[in-house]
């Protein structure tokens, strides 16, 4: 992974470590967006996904020297940024959720379609009453796009207990968007 | 909130030392007796200066002075749990960072007091990271502790479930997996309760075709 | 539960293996209903503008502190964002929480639980729970006898995390709760433990 100019992340980790700590802004501005929407769609808030991708950057920082592979910075950061996201339970059974998924929503799409919002306000809402590990997958595959064998690779398990879990969040999700129907 | 922040900064410079001694004293206030705010005041300053969590301590006065402790008792509790959060601190650098997050220190503390040794606590942060957080690992392990099952099998069936590609829902789940093989067993102890556990989730871990993850320690 | 999971050649059309026109008729409306499902899946793209000269300038910030303040100023420890759909205080207050010592540092947004506290009393006159929740304060919270003679409960809504608490039966005698995990409280008893 590098950004223009050709710094490597490996470069940057390294020189950080030796005591450039400026040059961590490198690392932040290339990939502060890039697990933006998998944070938002994993928490179901934009507020508590910044939040998340804030302490996520600043927990790596502190942590930089256990970086194993700097030339893999961002594998280990996403792995930081997850733990924070599994972090956040749900328990309740309050709707806020589906309010937050709303604000999103509406705020940064006006045009769409009243129905096609609400669906996807629904969507969702069925996805935070997943188990997070359920979800993960969900959004990997179908918001990331990311492959079966992409994300084993990533989350260091198995396609067979990858596509279980999905299979499980399938039917998990059509029964409940089926209860709100 | 940036000018929030700002104006923190500004506080904090300007106050001092000051700011500090009265957020602790307001927490203490009306909660314990003078003698005892005074003490915990001082220990709850230096634990900080140590990068320790100061809530537990609070916690604890005011704990036992609802419970009627005299005042030199209670003073000598928190004493002893500064310590256990100091031993807890040095038992998580040793498995990796060199700056804790207070909410690990005091998760390890709470399983020293459960009875893990820091040994134990250092194994526990090792097996955790990258998937799960030392905090939530230490948190369940001191439940076990605390439910009986012996420190070794504590630390054994948590780092199989781990090892096997647990998730952090199969980790907390394991308090709970652990009485019910006690209820639903006769004469099962938590030990061997705990056990079992730990032998299946090797038994998943070594399953034919099941692609074993990496472990992320050294 | 038949009549909720999707059929497994339905399945491996979500998993995009198959097309639509490959199932047979009979799950073609299965088919189409799992493919509204995906459509409403939300893809937009989500930026963060100007979060990072905000870290930057926090970890900038931390870095010109001694490592005592480090502690205080650490954003994991003092949360400014107000969210509306969480107990939140007023700015005003949240000023004043922004002054609090050290707190543990903060979990994320965690959504409450509801709990129900269970004891079984016959021969006491009042039993109440007094734990981390509510500052230890055997007044806080009165259980209350319910239907059946002997049992008393209350019911709370807590936040997530861990906490320790214990039965005070008659003002004067604590008691760990027998169905609870339990830690020693450093003064010779017992406190239960509660994980959320």
């Amino acid at each position: 992974m590098s950004g223009p100019g050709g710094t490597t992340d490996g470069q940057a980790v390294r020189a950080i470590l030796a005591g450039d700590t400026e040059r961590y802004g490198e690392l932040v501005t290339r990939y502060r967006d890039r697990y933006a929407r998998y944070a938002a769609r994993m928490l179901g808030s934009r507020d508590a996904a910044e939040d998340a991708v804030q302490d996520a950057f600043v927990r790596a920082y502190d942590q930089l020297a256990q970086c194993r592979d700097p030339d893999n910075f961002v594998g280990w950061f996403f792995l930081i940024l997850r733990n924070r996201c599994f972090a956040e339970r749900r328990k309740s059974k309050e709707v806020v959720p589906l309010e937050a998924a709303g604000a999103v929503a509406s705020a940064e799409r006006a045009e769409v379609p009243v129905e096609a919002d609400e669906q996807r306000r629904a969507l969702q809402h069925a996805l935070l009453e997943l188990t997070a590990e359920q979800r993960e997958v969900f959004v990997l595959k179908h918001v990331e796009g990311l492959s079966y064998s992409e994300i084993a690779e990533r989350l260091k398990t198995s396609v067979p207990s990858l596509k279980m879990r999905m299979h499980r969040a399938y039917d998990r999700l059509r029964e409940q968007l089926r209860d709100r129907t | 909130m940036k000018t929030l922040r700002a104006f923190l900064l500004l506080a904090l410079v300007g106050g001092g030392t000051a700011l500090h001694a009265q957020d602790v004293s307001a927490r203490l206030a009306g909660r314990v007796s003078p003698e005892v705010a005074a003490q915990v005041q001082r220990l709850a300053t230096a634990a900080a200066a140590r990068g320790l969590p100061v809530d537990p301590l609070i916690q604890k006065a005011i704990e036992g002075t609802a419970k009627g402790v005299p005042a030199d008792r209670i003073t000598a509790a928190v004493r002893a749990l500064a310590g256990q959060l100091d031993v807890a601190a040095a038992a998580l650098s040793r498995a990796g960072p060199a700056h804790p997050d207070t909410d690990a220190i005091a998760a390890g503390a709470f399983a020293l007091n459960a009875g893990l040794s820091d040994a134990n606590v250092t194994d526990l942060a090792r097996v955790s990271a990258p998937r799960h957080t030392e905090a939530a690992t230490l948190r369940v392990a001191g439940t076990l502790a605390a439910m009986g099952v012996p420190a070794t099998q504590t630390v054994e069936l948590v780092t199989q479930v781990i090892a096997a590609g647990g998730e952090s829902a199969d980790v907390v789940a394991l308090p709970a997996q652990v009485t019910a093989g006690v209820s639903h067993g006769q004469g099962v102890t938590p030990a061997q309760a705990a056990a079992g556990l730990a032998r299946a989730a090797a038994a998943r871990a070594n399953a034919p075709g099941q692609q074993r993850p990496r472990p992320s320690h050294p | 539960m038949s009549g909720n999971s999707f059929h497994p050649q339905v399945k491996q059309l979500l998993d995009g293996e198959i097309t639509l026109a490959d199932l047979p008729p009979a799950l073609r409306a299965e088919g189409e209903e799992a493919l509204h499902l995906l459509a409403a899946v939300d893809r937009e793209p989500v930026t963060f503008p100007g979060l990072d000269t905000r870290i930057l300038a926090e970890l900038r910030r931390r870095a010109d502190s001694p490592s005592f303040w480090r502690r205080l100023v650490t954003p994991r420890e003092v949360r400014l964002r107000v969210r509306p759909w969480t107990l939140v205080p007023a700015l005003a207050a949240a000023l004043a929480l922004v002054l609090v010592l050290a707190r543990p540092a903060a979990t994320p947004a965690s959504s409450p639980v509801t709990v129900r506290f269970v004891l079984f009393a016959p021969d006491a006159h009042d039993v109440s729970l007094a734990g981390t929740f509510n500052q230890w304060d055997p007044a806080a919270t009165p259980l209350l006898r319910t239907g059946t003679p002997g049992v008393w409960s209350a019911t709370l809504i807590l936040p997530a995390g861990q906490h320790q608490y214990a039965f005070v039966v008659d003002g004067a005698r604590w008691v760990a709760d027998p169905g609870a995990p339990a830690v020693d409280d450093g003064f010779g008893r017992r406190n239960s433990v509660l994980s959320l």
